[in-house]
């Protein structure tokens, strides 16, 4: 008899059963592969301290992060990527490592680096769930590992700050939200027409930034212009966590209006031209004579608009 | 800079033609460069070679230090060239199914490349700081290496792979060769059956870095999966062929 399996997790909240996207992750691929969990939240413990979220733990041995859960879970025939082709188990890897690389420093500014949205939603939200007295420093301490993690894999050097890498941070997230929604198209799902560990990390990722209520974010307001992810979102909460009956998902029918299509259209002419200038304003020394003039002009008439 | 500015001056920038002395600086061949930084060179090299864009190779000591982001290979790679629309031949789906693959290379292979250079022990004493120190005088190389290590571990924990064996690591490698291998599968380029402008640079980077690892000096490590995985190097050579002049130009640096 298998022994039983506890999951560690942060609590639920906007409608969705956990705000930490890792732990979505994993409970959305649990739901996926018919694993049966004991999902037990962190919140109000002092697990919010010492666990590293989310954690799950199976007689002796307990694993950590999602990829390793989803791993053991599969080794224990869970496995909702049984019916997949190698090839599509192997864009499986490549959009997930597209998420870790594009997405998920975006989400981490939204919601930890972002003042308005650290202030207004995320501390009071972390802090209200942490027992005294950590409270008082469970949140600085997870903004203070999230702008490290951005700066560290986009920063440029030891002296870097948040401010220059904001604008390539939030271009990428949209292109890989772009990418994403033609990915999926018209399907429920990104593989024939039962969910795959794809798309529980793709849930846990646009989830909680579709369903957080934040004060400002550029970034949720270019994922509720595409439809089709805003739906794979609401579909999967409907289908798999609802309290009610699970309903068959509706045929999907419409194509992505024109509106739709110029709008990613021009966030990928943004993104492309904003990898060419990275490049290009840091040139070497000698391209740098070749514009003066312009740079001077540009720079006294352009307002900064962060994305 | 406003990104506004900044997008119009890569567009003005955009306009000029490729220069004739286009040079392209990485560190000293024989006693400096590593692996990661090898592959990263060659990844350009094959992909300006596939453009048909001279490029000229010149070492120098300080190599790294002349790019002000540190990221000089990966971001050149991918947009700079204006006028050389690689992408314009793929539909949405083929474009994010190639940026994707181009984020697994970085994300699992450059990473891999740094952990076992700076995060290994023993490979970071023998091979990784008297390499990168081989330039400078004591003490400045020694503190300049223990420096990059101390950058490079940084960014290993932030990524999460600070607590990664090396076990692990080899695992993750050998996953990442069979999904490519795998999406390669007997096409001779990953995402069209023609040459150049279909092909995008997820597969130049993917050379580098291969032809990084086969050669180099972690041999016995990650040259064991590259032997793994025969379709794909198969399919490699037959890029090489393909290109012919051009590409036994990059074999040969």
């Amino acid at each position: 008899m298998a022994a039983a399996m506890e999951l560690r997790c942060w609590g639920g909240d906007w409608g969705l059963p956990s705000v930490h996207t890792d732990s979505l992750v994993v409970l959305a691929y649990a739901k996926f592969s018919g694993a049966k969990l004991t999902v037990s939240p962190v919140d109000w413990t002092w697990k919010t301290l010492t666990a590293a979220v989310p954690e799950l733990v199976c007689g002796d041995s307990v694993v950590q992060g999602p990829t390793q859960i989803l791993n053991f879970l599969r080794k224990r025939r869970l496995n909702a990527d049984y019916e997949l082709t190698a090839r599509q188990g192997a864009d499986t890897m490549a959009y997930i490592a597209l998420l870790e690389e594009k997405l998920r420093p975006a989400l981490l500014h939204t919601f930890w680096v972002d003042a308005e949205n650290y202030s207004n939603l995320t501390r009071p939200w972390f802090a209200s769930r942490s027992p005294f007295p950590l409270n008082f420093f469970i949140p600085s301490r997870l903004a203070s590992v999230a702008l490290a993690r951005i700066l560290v894999t986009k920063g440029e050097g030891l002296l870097h700050r948040i401010s220059e890498v904001e604008g390539k941070i939030y271009s990428d997230a949209k292109e890989c939200l772009n990418l994403l929604s033609y990915r999926l198209g018209t399907a429920n799902y990104f593989f024939d027409n039962s969910p795959t560990s794809l798309d529980a990390f793709v849930f846990g990722f646009l989830a909680p930034l579709h369903k957080a209520e934040l004060a400002s974010s550029p970034l949720q307001s270019h994922l509720r212009q595409l439809d089709n992810l805003t739906r794979f979102c609401d579909n999967i909460l409907a289908a798999h966590f609802s309290a009610d009956k699970p309903c068959p998902l509706p045929p999907v029918q419409q194509t992505m209006d024109a509106n739709l299509q110029k709008l990613t259209q021009l966030v990928n002419k943004e993104s492309n031209l904003i990898e060419k200038m990275d490049d290009n304003l840091r040139s070497s020394p000698q391209h740098k004579p070749h514009r003066p003039d312009a740079k001077a002009s540009l720079s006294s008439s352009k307002s900064s608009t962060p994305a | 800079m406003s990104l506004a500015a900044e997008a119009f001056v890569s567009q003005m920038a955009a306009a000029e033609p490729w220069p004739e002395n286009a040079t392209l600086y990485q560190p000293l061949k024989d006693d400096q460069i590593l692996l990661s930084d090898h592959a990263s060179s060659l990844s350009v090299q094959a992909y300006l070679r596939m453009c048909g864009l001279p490029v000229q190779v010149v070492c120098r000591a300080n190599a790294e230090y002349m790019s002000p982001s540190g990221q000089w290979c990966r971001n050149w790679a991918l947009g700079y060239f204006a006028g050389h629309s690689l992408s314009d031949a793929l539909d949405d789906v083929q474009r994010a199914e190639m940026k994707a693959y181009m984020e697994l290379v970085y994300n699992m292979l450059l990473s891999a490349e740094l952990y076992l250079q700076w995060c290994d022990d023993a490979t970071a004493v023998e091979i990784s700081r008297p390499r990168y120190s081989s330039p400078y005088s004591w003490p400045l190389g020694k503190i300049l290496a223990y420096q990059k290590q101390w950058e490079v571990r940084r960014k290993m924990n932030a990524i999460g792979w600070g607590g990664k064996t090396l076990e692990q690591v080899y695992e993750d490698v050998s996953q990442c060769c069979q999904a490519l291998s795998q999406r390669l599968g007997t096409q001779p380029y990953f995402f069209n059956k023609q040459y150049v402008f279909c092909l995008p640079s997820c597969p130049c980077c993917l050379y580098g870095h291969v032809a990084a690892m086969a050669d180099r000096l972690l041999k016995s490590n990650l040259t064991y999966f590259l032997n793994q995985q025969r379709d794909y190097l198969a399919c490699l050579k037959l890029i090489h062929q393909r290109k012919a002049g051009h590409c036994c130009g990059v074999c040969k640096t």
